[in-house]
């Protein structure tokens, strides 16, 4: 429908945009859940050709305020304005056809299609009858443009997290957008990655876009790239200022209320005998492809080995075959000395190990079940817990009271269920879970993703305390920074297959960020 | 939602209380008879005489009352042969199947000792019926273990296997019994062989032992699903797979267990109607009735929400309104169907209501824009 699709595209905005010019506006914008207030009178405004960061820590109403700048949700109170109209959006179609895009943070693409389909699904031209030929011819000058090197014929699922962030963006600049929100645009890529992503974005303020990323840590990148900085803390704006006014130390303590120690205790380790050892170990992923490859290493007690890679190099692959969930195509896993390849994991947990796994909601916890049973996810198999077949749920109950008080889990009772739990209550409730078994070996996948930076740093103390006790501690973490901060060791892993394992006193930052992009470590042990 | 004045909201419930969710289903049961008046209206009867003439021969008479708690039972153990796989997340559709596994299983046994012929009538009542009993756990379980090992193994869904089995159970009861088969009744009728008297099931008031075996299968499986290992295992895998399997819960053992155990049931529920009843003690010509029949223990676990103990009384609604709908279409001349016609609608409102359980309607009035 030829008229159809005109109509549609005549509703962009046609108008001139200066640099300069401020294209988006909200003014005291309130959302409540409840008792709940998300965002509690939040002022916010970009101008056409400007990078203007939102920064804060996770539940300080970011994702809410993103949501309703971009529609998916209302506000209960405040306006927006969109090039000084007053808008009222009911949903994301309203914001799009007004020339806002959003790159989500969880990518909204079809696996199974191409980039090139993925970019022009849903766009107004691509009515019934697709003209390929000029569409294509769009996509490739928006590339050249922006400096964007992507296969328009490549499977989505073929691509690194990078380039589907790529897709993601040419997707919404092909739809027209003039203002662009992006969700934590960095965390998922390598340096390498992250250096040519802010190099495009840069291109794209000076054709008076106008952009808008979220960011929960990286400080650095928002001091780096952004113009000016909006922070914010419970729902409120604190400080809304000019990147060039700011620093790293001053930005933190605005989006956490109190002075950030950015060091954690590191004392000298002292490892003792090895107690996970690695040997020549494959495997294979859910698509079949090989996601490990001859993998060699030993944890000892008393130490943490990192390893630090960019998402979907086989980290998540490697957690599960460790922990006995996933079946290796070769090689060997010895849990102190005893050939424990083939167990199941069940025997793993009864021998000592450990796993907190990278998917806390639905592997490490389960949502209706009350933090009582979710705590005798790693005990009911104790006969400590169960006798005769009959669980001593007044043990249990004695035992998640413990934890509660211990690890400050902000709940009213251990029979509160997992769903109402906030994720870094969450990952303490897992967290306390595995390390009360005291397990010799702990395998912590992703420990801090996501969480606040004060929960954060709760659960790195206790793999740190854990690490004193002399368990074994296998970090597996693509926040670089956590992993030098806590690492006696740090290997790399890229494609499936480690880089080098370096002792962490002779550790560059700049030798770690390549081998993260695939470039193997000379220096490095065997 | 706007509504002249009040703006009407859906809000989602964390959590129903057990007295809730009582009064939720007293409600939809109420509305369902209010639904089904129309039919008597239609028939010239008047609803109130005939909602009382369905209780009272339910509940009340010497007649009725044994017929509504034989079906109660025999709905209950169905109840509890799908309540158990759906605590695992997996759907037993193949009760049916499975107690007509068990009804051959019990008859077989009776059959090898003979019951068919002239010695049937000493058989010794200690342990033929034993026998019988275990013949049907064993056939019943055997069949469901069927979709419990291939979901297990192969992760195949068990609700066409399930289904599947039904048709291959029903076939088979209808070899053994019609046209020349093993256990084909002496009339030549198309049905199965009678009991003989030796062997009919200890019983009071028409009532066989296994009503006692019913209510405290209701208790243990509630113990079971409350206070145990096992029981903390399968709802763990029922609640997600992925976390039981972080948790070391085998993803074969758990479906091939439920199933089994589910199976197990169903076959004695089949014992139960087909060879403990004094009244009926052989594989009858409609034998396919009671698979329909069957169904309704889905639709008991689904509302009484998997608990065993709530299955009760619903279970015993079900068969009063059986039998209490069948007798009444006789006695006032109403069109055939009125017992099914109230048990559908029963089930349409039931699960209609069961959205209650999870959202309640709040509305407030609407303050005029300042």
């Amino acid at each position: 429908m030829p008229d159809q699709n005109a109509e549609q595209v005549d509703k962009l905005p046609t108008r001139v945009i200066k640099h300069g010019d401020i294209v988006l506006e909200a003014r005291g914008i309130t959302k409540r859940y409840q008792s709940l207030v998300a965002n509690d009178h939040v002022d916010f405004d970009i101008k056409a050709g400007e990078i203007h960061a939102i920064l804060g820590e996770n539940g300080a109403g970011k994702t809410t305020l993103m949501k309703i700048l971009f529609g998916l949700v209302q506000p209960d109170e405040g306006e927006i304005f969109v090039y000084g109209e007053k808008v009222k959006f009911k949903s994301p179609l309203d914001a799009i056809q007004l020339g806002i895009g959003m790159v989500h943070q969880n990518r909204k693409l079809i696996p199974a299609h191409s980039v090139f389909e993925n970019i022009i699904l849903g766009h107004p031209s691509a009515g019934n009858i697709l003209n390929m030929k000029s569409s294509a011819q769009g996509i490739t000058e928006l590339c050249d443009k922006y400096g964007f090197k992507i296969d328009l014929k490549a499977k989505v699922w073929q691509l690194s997290e990078g380039e589907k962030q790529i897709v993601e963006i040419l997707k919404a600049l092909y739809r027209g957008a003039k203002i662009l929100i992006l969700d934590e645009p960095t965390s998922a890529l390598a340096p390498p990655e992250t250096k040519k992503l802010l190099a495009s974005i840069k291109i794209m303020t000076g054709d008076d876009l106008a952009l808008v990323p979220f960011i929960t840590h990286k400080l650095q990148i928002v001091l780096t790239t952004s113009n000016r900085v909006t922070v914010l803390r419970r729902g409120k704006v604190t400080a809304r200022l000019e990147t060039k006014d700011a620093t790293e130390k001053s930005l933190a303590k605005e989006m956490v209320g109190r002075d950030v120690i950015f060091r954690l205790e590191h004392t000298e380790s002292e490892p003792g005998k090895p107690i996970l050892q690695v040997e020549q170990l494959s495997a294979i992923n859910d698509k079949g492809l090989v996601a490990l490859q001859d993998i060699n290493f030993n944890v000892h007690e008393g130490e943490i080995l990192g390893i630090a890679g960019v998402s979907g190099n086989g980290q998540q692959v490697l957690a599960e075959v460790l922990a006995g969930l996933r079946k290796e195509l070769g090689g060997k896993v010895l849990l102190d000395g005893v050939d424990m390849t083939s167990s199941s994991s069940l025997e793993r947990w009864q021998k000592g190990m450990g796993y907190i796994p990278s998917e806390r909601v639905d592997v490490g916890s389960i949502r209706d079940y009350s933090i009582i049973d979710n705590v005798m996810m790693n005990y009911y198999f104790d006969s400590e817990f169960s006798k005769w077949g009959i669980l001593d749920t007044r043990k249990i109950r004695k035992l998640s009271e413990e934890i509660i008080r211990e690890y400050a889990v902000a709940v009213p009772g251990p029979d509160t269920p997992a769903k109402s739990l906030s994720g870094g209550n969450l990952q303490k409730v897992i967290l306390a879970r595995v390390l009360s078994r005291k397990p010799r070996l702990i395998i912590a996948n992703l420990p801090t993703q996501g969480l606040d930076v004060g929960a954060a740093e709760f659960v790195q103390n206790k793999l740190l305390e854990a690490r004193k006790e002399g368990a074994g501690v296998l970090l597996i973490s693509e926040d670089l920074d956590e992993v030098l901060s806590l690492s006696d060791r740090v290997a790399a892993i890229y494609e499936g297959e480690f880089m080098g394992i370096i002792p962490i006193k002779q550790v560059k930052r700049e030798d770690i960020g390549l081998m993260m992009a695939g470039l193997k470590h000379k220096g490095a042990e065997k | 939602m706007k509504l002249g004045g009040y703006e009407v909201k859906l809000e989602r419930k964390m959590k129903v209380t057990g007295w809730e969710a009582a009064m939720i289903s007293i409600l939809a049961i109420l509305i369902a008879l209010g639904v089904v008046s129309i039919i008597f209206l239609q028939a010239g009867v008047n609803p109130i005489t005939g909602y009382k003439e369905i209780f009272k021969f339910a509940f009340t008479t010497k007649y009725g009352l044994p017929l509504t708690i034989n079906s109660s039972i025999f709905i209950l153990l169905c109840t509890f042969a799908f309540i158990v796989p759906m605590k695992a997340g997996l759907w037993n559709i193949g009760m049916a199947g499975q107690l007509f596994a068990g009804t051959l299983g019990a008859f077989g046994v009776a059959y090898a000792f003979g019951a068919k012929g002239p010695q049937g009538a000493n058989l010794s009542s200690g342990l033929v019926i034993p026998l019988m009993v275990i013949g049907a756990l064993l056939c019943g379980g055997l069949v469901g273990a069927i979709p419990g090992f291939l979901k297990g193994k192969f992760n195949t869904n068990e609700i066409v296997v399930t289904m599947m089995l039904n048709s291959i159970a029903f076939w088979a009861v209808a070899f053994m019994i019609k046209e020349g088969g093993p256990f084909m009744g002496g009339g030549g009728e198309g049905e199965g062989f009678k009991l003989p008297e030796s062997i009919y099931a200890p019983q009071k008031f028409g009532i066989p032992f296994t009503i006692l075996i019913a209510l405290l299968l209701a208790f243990l499986l509630y113990f079971l699903f409350t206070k145990t290992k096992v029981g903390y295992q399968i709802k763990t895998f029922g609640l997600s797979p992925a976390a039981a399997k972080y948790a070391g819960i085998s993803s074969f053992k758990i479906p091939l267990l439920v199933f089994i155990i589910g199976g197990m049931i169903a076959g004695f529920a089949g014992y139960h109607y087909f060879a403990a009843i004094p009244r009926v003690a052989k594989i009858t010509m409609n034998y396919g009735d009671y698979g329909d029949l069957s169904f309704y223990g889905i639709i008991c676990g689904l509302i009484s929400q998997e608990n065993p103990l709530a299955a009760i009384p619903i279970a015993l609604l079900f068969g009063g309104l059986i039998n209490g709908g069948r007798n009444v279409q006789g006695k006032l001349n109403i069109g055939f169907g009125i017992d099914y016609a109230l048990l559908g609608v029963l089930m349409i409102t039931l699960v209609f209501f069961q959205f209650f359980y999870r959202y309640k309607i709040v509305w407030k009035k609407i303050e005029k824009e300042k």
